[in-house]
Formats: C-alpha cells, structure tokens, sequence
C-alpha cells in the first residue's frame, strides 16, 4: 500500500502564554486542536479560515518550525513528529515551505542565486559545480533569466520574488510544499501567473500541495480538496467540487457567501450571510460546538456539546450537529 | 448620467514628482467625478496611480518632491488645486475625509480610542470634555461598535483590525464629511470582516447622502459597491463607466485583463484551465515613455499605440482611451 504524501493525525499545537501574574493559571492558546488530514502525491489540499484560525501554526508544525504538542506527523509514511538534529534535516528534503511575504521571506543582503541554492547547501545536497547547476535550472523552471541570479532582492518586483521563493522551494525536490497565502501580497494581474506557474509546477513534478489561503475563489482554482479551519479545528473536509457546490457547514456557507463575486454584484450582496463579530479567543474556546456564538443557525445543543467531524458522505466530513441526511441526501442547516 | 451635478469633479490633473533621474510625471490628466450619494471605485494594480489621485485631491502629495502641476480638483464649486493651505485644513477631515488600508498603523498605540477620536472632535468642531466623550461614544455607537463605552478607555493594541478600521471609519466620520475617501480599507482584513466593514460603509452612506471613493484592487469589492469604477493604469483612468457595464463588457485590452485573471467563485468547475495572465509588469513612472502605457503588455498593440497617448473615447456614458476602441463602446 503507499503512503499518503502528508498524514496528520490528531495534531495539537497549544502555546503557553507568558504569565503576568506568577500565581495565576498558565493561560494555553490552542492554535491547532486536534486536527487529521491526508495529502496524496500530486494533489492540492486548499486549507481555508479567518486570521487566527490556526492555517499557519499547522502549516508550521508540518515542517516543524513550531513545537508540536502532540499527535503525529508523517510524511510518505514516515514520522517526523519526534525528529531531531540530522533526521528532520533529511526530511526536511521532502517539504518546503514557501512563505506568504515575498519581502520579508528573502534576505536583502543576498543575491537571489545563494538564496535559491541555500536549501542544497543546508541540506548537503550535490556538490559545488552541481549545485550551480540546479540553480540555473531552477530560475528558468520558474521563468527567471539565470543571469538574474546575481542580483540582490531589492531588484526584483513582488512577484518576481514569489518566483524566487518558489524556486528556493523547490531546490531540494520535495514531495510537499507547504505555500502559506503565496498569492494574497501580490497584484491582481500578478496572481494569475504565480497560480498558473504553481499549477504547471505541479503536474510537471507531480509535487503536492498544502495550501493555504483565505480567498475562497483562489482555493476554488487551485485545490482538489478543501479543508475548512475554525478556531484550531477542522469544520469541513471535502472534495472541492462537492465542497464548492454545496459547502454543509455554516461556517463555510457564510464564508463562501462573504466573498464579493464580480458576477451580479447586487443579487449575491443581498443573499448574503452575514456572520456578527470576530472570531472568538483560541486561549478560552466557548464550550461546545466553536461556531457557535457565531452561528445563525445554532441551537441548545450546539452550546453544550462539541460535535465530532464525522463523514456524511465519501469523502465529504463535517463538524456540525445539524447537518443530517434527507431521504438519501445530505442537507446542511443553511441554504447554500 | 449627463445631469448629475458632481460633488467632486478632477479635471486633467497632472502630479509630477522630481528625483535623481528628472521629472517622473505620476499623474496625467486624470479626470474623474463623484456626485452626492455615489461610489466611484478606483481600481488598478499598485503604482497604477490610485493612492495618489487619492492623495492629490486631499493635497497631501508631499511637495517637494511632488507637485500638482497641471489640472483642476473642483469640490463644491471651489478648487482646491488652488486655495491656501489654510482654506485646505478647514476642508481636509471637515468636509473631505480618508481612511487608510492600515488600521493598525494609522492609530496612535499609545493614546486610547476615544482620546484619540476626541482629538479629531476638538480639532474640527471645539467639542471638549463631556460634549466631546458623548459624541465620542455616538460615533462609536453609529460604526456598531459593541460595548463602546467600554471600548472609549481601550487602546488600539486591544482592538481586531475589523474594530480599528471601524474606529478609523469613526474618526472620519465625526465632522459629518460630504465625500469618503476609503483607501484599501479592506485589504488587511479578512472576508466575513469585510462584507460588515462594507455594510458599514454603505449604511453611512445611504443616510448621509455622502460621496464615497473607494480605492481597491479587488474587482469583486468593486462589483459589489460601487455605482462607478475607474480602471487606472500608469498614472492615468484607461476606462471609466458604470461599474455592472464595465464589468460586463470591459472595453479596454487592461480591463479585460483584469476581469479575466480573477478565479471566479462563481464559475462552473473549471477543468483546472490556466488563469488568463496579464504579462509582465506595471511599468515604473521612469520607464514611462510617449505612448500609451499599457503598450508593452497589451497584445493588441499597433503603431500608434507605440508613438501617441489615445485620448478618450467617449460613447454614452462610457470613457475609453484605447486606440483601438474609438468607436466600438457600445
């Protein structure tokens, strides 16, 4: 049997607040609380949510950038939840990352060539001459001219940059790469390439995808499933096309209905669900279901007792007590 | 809409701005026109020239380096291309206001909401003390601020973006102005927070009858708020028109562009087809040459496109300069 490229297993990553006061309880932010995924070779998991839902802290854990509490990590079927020192090194070989800030992810007092050849530096990848090699390759791969490689970051516009962290990305050949909101920085006219060159990217190397975004209509475009975060929790987990055409839970309706469509401005603006408030603190989640203070459709129950993601059709999962089953069909509590 | 009166009419308005390398002209002639009750969005990638018409009808173009050099920016009769700056001050947060795409960094971490709101109400209407708390509270109350009593005490750092931007949207709403002009002011904020932030927006305006210019790169937002929408593009408007005819039948080769790269959420499953692509880059303001500035990307360019600015087009109520559009608006 073969491996998913990414398996996450019950992932937890809570941070401890520093105390003001030393007799106080130690206040936990429960960034990520309890989330499963899996990820095949070549395919494109859109992971969608508000700020502070938790997208980028459970990016982070995947490549181990931030302490994971608990649960477990694997990739192509191998743990790297409790790797250290020269094992994560290796498996870091097989994921990337490829940062949402194309200003701030590359060092302004490097040439775009060294920053590229890092990860193949870092990595112990190839020696000298073959490494130079690599680079060249990789700056026409993402439609840079080579001779750009001795230019400093500074020299390059926005979405040039984005190319230059693709390619740094893509360096050491990873199975995975993790791209958190590598458009929403960028230029209308600007996203359309580096989407497209993802896309190309992908089905020339069959590289998977978790990616991240708040803006449903990219995530539309670019994945082939959908997960949808609220507060450190998986909501929603389907395939896109079922996702998209009938999201279940309400959390994805009104998130999908709060984006401005370019069609028929005014029909969609009235329909639209409106959601009241900011999402509420990860430190002190309310008590069962977590959309539910949020939630137009919640009922007594939704306060008191936290759903389970459960799966109500192949494929199709939801955390929500008032999804149910309708002579054969599953209707979710909101109209969509 | 040949007789509407405009509240705010640009004409030909030129900003250049001197450096090292010359003169780089970052403005030319722009004319656009916003009447009572109206959203005119502006929409363009960045350095198309979209915050600096913003900055140019408040006068806040830093001067040096930049400077109105051509044109008129008639509002209410007068035009402020020429009144004193004093005359400029009385207008500028009373009867013309802004609020910017960062509200984390337009308010001061270190002063509370509400003093900071009372600043604006002392500064333009001499409300101080408990008159000024009061409306302060109103104000804070008028953007549904929950708790705004409460929220009056707190500083900015204890504030979402959602609830600072509504502070912001407060503060410039305090002396009742006749145009908004809203730079990004969703940008930095997430959907479910901008569609509130929009209705906010829309409500004050409804039943204040204020002007609204809403500067955006988001075709979507446009759509969905404004009346208008101007297309800019190095420094100039290449369309202009009714937002729902603009976007339905986009006349210039960049219009259509930008209408077409956008995934749409609404479209039938795609097959995973390419995005359409806008090549290459907006030009920078030194790269700027005769011609028509959108030549180098445009894949519909003839000679005169290389030689000549087009000027606009005009059929009905639609503005398009393109050369190769003259009589094809329709």
């Amino acid at each position: 049997m073969t491996h998913p490229v990414l398996q996450i297993e019950d992932l937890r990553v809570h941070y401890r607040r520093r105390r003001i006061n030393p007799f106080a309880a130690a206040q936990v932010v429960h960034a990520v609380d309890g989330v499963s995924l899996s990820l095949g070779k070549g395919r494109t998991l859109g992971l969608v949510g508000e700020s502070g839902c938790g997208k980028t802290s459970l990016a982070r854990a995947v490549l181990r950038l931030v302490p994971v509490t608990s649960g477990s990590i694997s990739l192509a079927g191998r743990r790297v939840d409790s790797l250290h020192g020269a094992g994560l090194r290796e498996a870091r070989r097989g994921m990337q990352y490829i940062f949402q800030d194309p200003y701030s992810s590359l060092n302004p007092r490097v040439r775009a060539g060294r920053i590229v050849q890092s990860p193949l530096d870092v990595l112990r990848i190839g020696d000298a001459p073959s490494r130079e090699a690599r680079v060249a390759e990789l700056f026409a791969a993402v439609g840079l001219r080579p001779e750009q490689r001795a230019l400093f970051p500074h020299q390059f516009s926005g979405g040039q940059r984005q190319r230059i962290n693709i390619a740094r990305a893509l360096a050491p050949e990873p199975s995975l790469i993790v791209c958190d909101e590598p458009v929403s920085a960028l230029d209308v006219a600007i996203r359309a390439q580096i989407l497209n060159l993802l896309v190309r990217l992908q089905q020339e190397r069959g590289i998977a995808y978790l990616f991240i975004s708040h803006d449903m209509a990219v995530v539309k475009h670019m994945a082939d499933d959908v997960a949808v975060m609220y507060l450190g929790q998986i909501v929603e987990r389907a395939p896109s096309r079922a996702f998209f055409r009938a999201p279940l839970h309400p959390y994805s309706v009104a998130l999908k209905s709060a984006v401005p469509s370019v069609r028929g401005a005014g029909a969609t603006s009235n329909a639209r669900i409106r959601l009241a408030g900011d999402p509420p603190s990860p430190i002190d989640p309310p008590p069962g279901c977590r959309f539910a203070p949020r939630c137009p459709v919640a009922v007594g129950e939704c306060h008191q007792t936290l759903p389970a993601l459960r799966e109500v059709a192949p494929g199709h999962a939801v955390r929500c007590h008032r999804v149910e089953a309708k002579g054969g069909r599953v209707v979710g509590p909101m109209p969509t | 809409m040949a007789d509407r009166v405009p509240l705010l009419s640009v004409e030909g308005l030129c900003v250049d701005f001197e450096g090292t390398r010359g003169i780089a002209r970052v403005l030319s002639g722009v004319s656009l026109s916003v009447a009572a009750g109206e959203t005119l969005g502006i929409v363009g990638e960045s350095g198309s020239g979209k915050s600096m018409t913003a900055l140019a009808i408040l006068r806040l173009v830093p001067d040096p380096p930049g400077r109105i050099s051509r044109g008129r920016i008639v509002f209410a009769g007068e035009d402020l291309a020429g009144v004193s700056p004093q005359r400029m001050r009385e207008i500028r947060g009373n009867k013309i206001s802004m609020i910017f795409q960062e509200p984390m960094t337009s308010l001061n971490p270190v002063f509370t909401v509400g003093a900071q709101i009372c600043e604006t109400l002392a500064l333009h209407l001499g409300l101080r003390g408990e008159a000024a708390r009061r409306r302060a509270v109103e104000l804070l109350k008028d953007v549904r601020i929950p708790a705004a009593e409460e929220r009056f005490g707190e500083y900015p750092h204890q504030l979402s973006g959602g609830m600072r931007q509504r502070v912001m949207i407060a503060m410039a709403m305090a002396c009742e102005p006749a145009l908004l002009i809203a730079d990004e002011p969703t940008t930095a904020l997430d959907v479910t927070v901008q569609a509130q932030i929009f209705d906010l927006l829309r409500d004050i305006q409804r039943s204040r009858g204020m002007g609204l210019i809403l500067i955006t790169h988001d075709m979507g937002a446009i759509a969905e708020m404004a009346d208008r929408v101007a297309v800019m593009y190095g420094g100039r408007v290449v369309e202009e028109g009714a937002t729902r005819d603009v976007l339905e039948r986009p006349q210039h080769p960049y219009t259509r562009g930008l209408v077409a790269c956008v995934p749409d959420l609404d479209a039938e499953f795609p097959e995973r087809r390419a995005l359409t692509e806008i090549p290459g880059l907006v030009p920078s303001i030194w790269e700027l040459q005769e011609g028509c500035p959108f030549a180098d990307r445009c894949a519909e360019t003839m000679l005169s496109c290389r030689t000549a600015m087009p000027p606009d087009a005009r059929v009905a109520d639609r503005r398009v300069a393109c050369w190769q559009r003259p009589e094809r608006v329709a």
